[in-house]
């Protein structure tokens, strides 16, 4: 016989008749099934939904109020009673950095939402329409990205205070050039395609090209960078509030608790290592993840 | 020694995925005799590139899998080299041309350094006397050698793939395997480059695998002939042989479809339907679906190869006994 | 005479480069009658895409006149045009993997002219008329809801002519619409191009480097080099009776698939240039075999040499042979 039968076509065979009916096959299922795929993104997809979890149920896992000073337990090693340990004023730090992970997630959301509906959303305009309005739009984004993030946060600190609000202006306003910068260079891409010249020769107009083409294909290029982003609001965070320009006392936001256990580094390592590993893994799951995506959406980048 | 420089016997090779298993190349045996050079022809998907790539050894790690099958070069079976050996062989023994000279060529290191890395990776010699030899070929294949310092941006499209093959004949191998290498240019600079490669194939004696899907490009180059189809031969003859009698119906459905130069048709002849679907192929005759000349035994039968005149190879239900068992 | 459909009078389309002017289409004037299919040839870098793209309205003229039924397409506001002749003029892309959306299916793909182009028909009603323009160009029922990545590229292409057929066009410049295509697909959609011409009396311009496709297509060829057009003729003249020596190099370099014709050659010496500053000289000199001070000095115009047959070349009366 001429062609040939080999275990692994057995092995789809058998695979193929279990599947009740074909799927269709849109665009969309396609990356799931490459995502899928992808097991070190599997990975990072599931540590962040543990920790979305975690975020959500923080009270019922939490064995102690976050904010509750005991002063017969100060500074204790890690024990069956206070996993991660206690700090200076007897607070229980695994609860604290369960609280974080609230704090730290809806805020790094926060700042991504909005770094995407201001620089993201100026990047597309500068994209979309080019000429002298990108030209405009992107110097002004070198301008912002000349000062330095950490002295603007202490800027806006100085006049407004500490706070959330004032964190997340702070996050965004640093964020913005490259947020705009990526989601300019996505619809330029788009925006060369032959399909666009395509519609564009049977008439469809300028806010259908965008809404019903551009976007559409530029999306998964946007959720990968939006998904980075994630990572990095959430280590601009946790620094600022470690240098004391972030959040104040006694939110338990990571960079905060880091910042408490930074005096005892030498004789109470666990204090800065329990939430110093959160911000980790959080920020590696989250790299993991984009990572997935951009394979998945975009199989040609790899 | 035999005359043959290349014998590929009952080679199958299929990539292997999660989602499917795809028979890129499904039982093909062929020979080429030092110094000629054969038309490897089919349409996209038909399994050229993969049988290429699995002669130079170089199917994509992990998916792509050589079932059965042996390619003896001058006797020596390459499917049993380790990779090391393998590594010698290329560019020293056989040399591949790719498609797209604009790819093939690394942006960031002068022409005369990319042709010298060959000739340092398989000769002793230094770093002076390969530049020189770079020049050289510079200069066989038609660019002034003086521009062996300039970059690759700085040469057309033309030009580049002059350099790819400088570079694929730079160590004088045995065999020289072109994928498609006039297909990314215009008429005229195809013209030059057939012409150039012709000349040099000649003056060196070089054996040629010449893959394209271009009837004409054969016509011109070719001694024999090789159809494929969803990853079989399906024809294999010389060069007239195979033009001016084929025999396949694939072969002949290809000729009619071609719109010609010296006749007036109204209607191009159509093959029906599409390139069969490598990852999924019929257990009997893969060319059945769109096939003139059918009959119903062929859904029986997956054919073999049948020599119908010396040298002329058809795998083709047609010309076997069980034929005249059938009605057509 | 048969009525002319549409007239290019001097057209040029400029590009403005870092490096200087480039004169993708310079000067060109030609004439397509109702019906008819005038194939433009040419290398890449020719223009001929250009040419195609600038009658669309898809690139604005730099100067000259493009007349549809006496209406000059080129020069009236982009409004205008957009109201009263998009749909008139329609474009089949030449690489069917990169022109349709692939986050469409093919129903919405065949769906969006006929919406776009009647924003007040009911939702029913576009469907219908797509799914009837499918059936028209041959693609079965069950692919509505397929997505281009599923299909081969002679699907695709059968999506693209029923994306630009759907607006019932009467001119249609296809851009190498088969030269992404297998042998086998090929044929298969130039027999429904003309299949669509017959019976719908398109009228094509049809722009391609393939001369044995362009011969069995077209009623007319124009040949381009460098932004100009070097000769314009009646289909069969040109291969009967080459005149310009580019054409005549450009007939001799298509290789023949026949065993037995070794045809002498003339191979031209080196490349296309791009034609950036061009100076007034003839564009193909440089590369000429018969080139004399003449040609590099004075630039040829082109002029009827017989009746229908156009060349522009100084010592074109040398060429013709009877």
């Amino acid at each position: 016989m001429a062609k040939m039968h080999t275990p692994a076509m057995e092995r789809i065979e058998k695979k193929n008749a279990r599947r009740k009916k074909p799927v269709q096959s849109t665009p969309a299922y396609e990356s799931w099934k490459r995502f899928k795929r992808n097991p070190t993104a599997l990975i990072g997809l599931a540590v962040v939904i543990i920790l979305i979890l975690i975020a959500i149920f923080a009270p019922l896992i939490a064995p102690y109020d976050y904010q509750a000073q005991d002063y017969l337990s100060m500074m204790q090693k890690p024990s069956a009673a206070h996993l991660f340990g206690t700090d200076t004023f007897g607070r229980d730090i695994f609860s604290r950095c369960i609280y974080g992970t609230r704090y730290s997630l809806l805020i790094a959301l926060f700042c991504t939402i909005a770094a995407f509906f201001s620089g993201g959303l100026l990047g597309i305009i500068a994209g979309y329409f080019g000429g002298k309005v990108d030209t405009i739009i992107m110097r002004i984004m070198d301008i912002f990205q000349a000062i330095p993030m950490i002295m603007m946060a202490m800027c806006i600190v100085a006049v407004l205070g500490n706070g959330i609000p004032q964190l997340v202006a702070a996050i965004m306003f640093a964020s913005m050039p490259t947020m705009a910068r990526n989601n300019r260079a996505a619809i330029l891409r788009v925006r060369g395609a032959d399909y666009i010249e395509s519609s564009e020769a049977i008439g469809v107009g300028q806010f259908k090209m965008i809404i019903k083409h551009m976007i559409p294909n530029a999306i998964g290029i946007m959720i990968i960078y939006f998904v980075g982003f994630l990572a990095v609001s959430i280590l601009m965070m946790s620094s600022m509030s470690y240098i004391g320009v972030g959040l104040a006392a006694p939110t338990p936001e990571w960079g905060l608790i880091l910042n408490d256990g930074k005096a005892y580094l030498t004789n109470a390592p666990y204090m800065t290592l329990f939430p110093a590993m959160m911000i980790m893994i959080t920020c590696f799951a989250f790299n993991l993840m984009g990572d997935g995506l951009r394979d998945a959406f975009d199989p040609r980048l790899k | 020694m035999s005359e043959n420089i290349l014998e590929v016997k009952d080679l199958v090779i299929h990539y292997e995925t999660d989602e499917e298993v795809v028979e890129a190349v499904n039982d093909i045996t062929f020979t080429l005799k030092k110094g000629q050079v054969m038309g490897l022809v089919g349409e996209t998907g038909a399994g050229k590139t993969t049988t290429a790539l699995g002669i130079m050894g170089l199917l994509p790690s992990k998916v792509g899998h050589v079932i059965q099958g042996s390619i003896k070069l001058e006797g020596e079976d390459l499917l049993r080299k380790s990779p090391r050996e393998m590594r010698d062989v290329r560019g020293k023994r056989i040399s591949m041309i790719f498609q797209d000279p604009m790819t093939a060529l690394n942006p960031v290191k002068t022409v005369g350094d990319q042709i010298a890395e060959v000739v340092l990776l398989h000769n002793r010699c230094s770093k002076a006397e390969a530049l020189k030899r770079a020049q050289e070929m510079l200069a066989m294949v038609g660019i002034v050698p003086e521009r062996y310092k300039d970059y690759p941006h700085q040469f057309s499209g033309g030009m580049k793939q002059r350099i790819v093959i400088a570079i694929a004949l730079a160590c004088e191998p045995d065999l020289l395997i072109a994928d498609e290498p006039t297909t990314a240019l215009d008429v005229t600079i195809q013209a030059q480059i057939l012409d150039m490669m012709r000349k040099l194939q000649k003056d060196h004696g070089t054996s040629m695998i010449l893959i394209t899907h271009d009837l004409g490009v054969v016509a011109e180059m070719c001694e024999t002939v090789a159809v494929m189809y969803a990853g079989q031969l399906v024809e294999f003859g010389s060069l007239e042989e195979v033009f001016d009698n084929p025999k396949h119906p694939y072969t002949r459905a290809l000729y009619q479809s071609i719109p010609s130069l010296d006749k007036d048709v109204e209607r191009l002849h159509v093959i029906p339907g599409m390139v069969s679907d490598p990852s999924n192929l019929p257990p009997y005759c893969s060319f059945f679906e769109r096939c003139d000349e059918k009959c119903d035994r062929c859904r029986d039968f997956e054919p073999w190869a049948v020599e119908v005149d010396p040298g002329h190879v058809v795998r083709c239900l047609q010309y076997t006994p069980e034929w005249n068992g059938g009605e057509k | 005479m048969a009525e002319l459909l549409l007239e290019v009078k001097n057209l040029k389309k400029y590009f403005s480069t870092p490096r200087g002017m480039l004169h993708a289409v310079d000067n060109v004037t030609f004439n397509i009658e109702k019906g008819k299919t005038i194939g433009i040839v040419g290398e890449s870098g020719c223009g001929k895409s250009t040419l195609g793209k600038t009658l669309m309205r898809l690139h604005t003229a730099t100067s000259g006149q493009v007349l549809y039924k006496g209406a000059d397409i080129a020069a009236m506001p982009l409004k205008e045009f957009k109201q009263k002749y998009r749909s008139n003029i329609q474009m089949i892309f030449q690489d069917p993997y990169a022109s349709l959306d692939p986050r469409m299916s093919v129903l919405q793909l065949v769906e969006e002219p006929i919406r776009v182009q009647n924003p007040k028909m009911s939702k029913s009603e576009v469907t219908s008329q797509a799914k009837n323009m499918m059936e028209l160009v041959g693609l079965a029922k069950r692919l509505e809801g397929s997505y281009p990545h599923e299909l081969d590229g002679g699907r695709r292409q059968r999506i693209g002519i029923a994306r630009a057929l759907s607006l019932h066009p009467e001119f249609i410049v296809c851009d190498e619409p088969v030269s992404a295509l297998d042998v086998s697909i090929q044929a298969q959609i130039l027999n429904l191009l003309q299949d669509l011409q017959r019976d719908r009396g398109l009228t094509y311009m049809f722009i391609t480097h393939d001369m044995s496709v362009v011969k069995h297509i077209s009623d007319d060829i124009a040949v381009m080099y460098l932004g100009q057009m070097i000769e314009k003729c009646k289909a069969d003249e040109i291969f009967k009776h080459t005149i310009h020596p580019y054409s005549q190099a450009l007939l001799s370099a298509i290789p023949i698939p026949n065993a037995h014709v070794k045809h002498e050659r003339m191979v031209l010496k080196g490349e296309l240039t791009s034609p950036i500053n061009p100076k007034p000289c003839c564009r193909f000199a440089a590369r000429c075999p018969y080139a004399t001070d003449r040609c590099f000095g004075e630039e040829p115009v082109l002029r009827e040499l017989k009746p229908g047959h156009s060349v522009a070349c100084h010592f074109a009366e040398q060429f013709v042979k009877e």
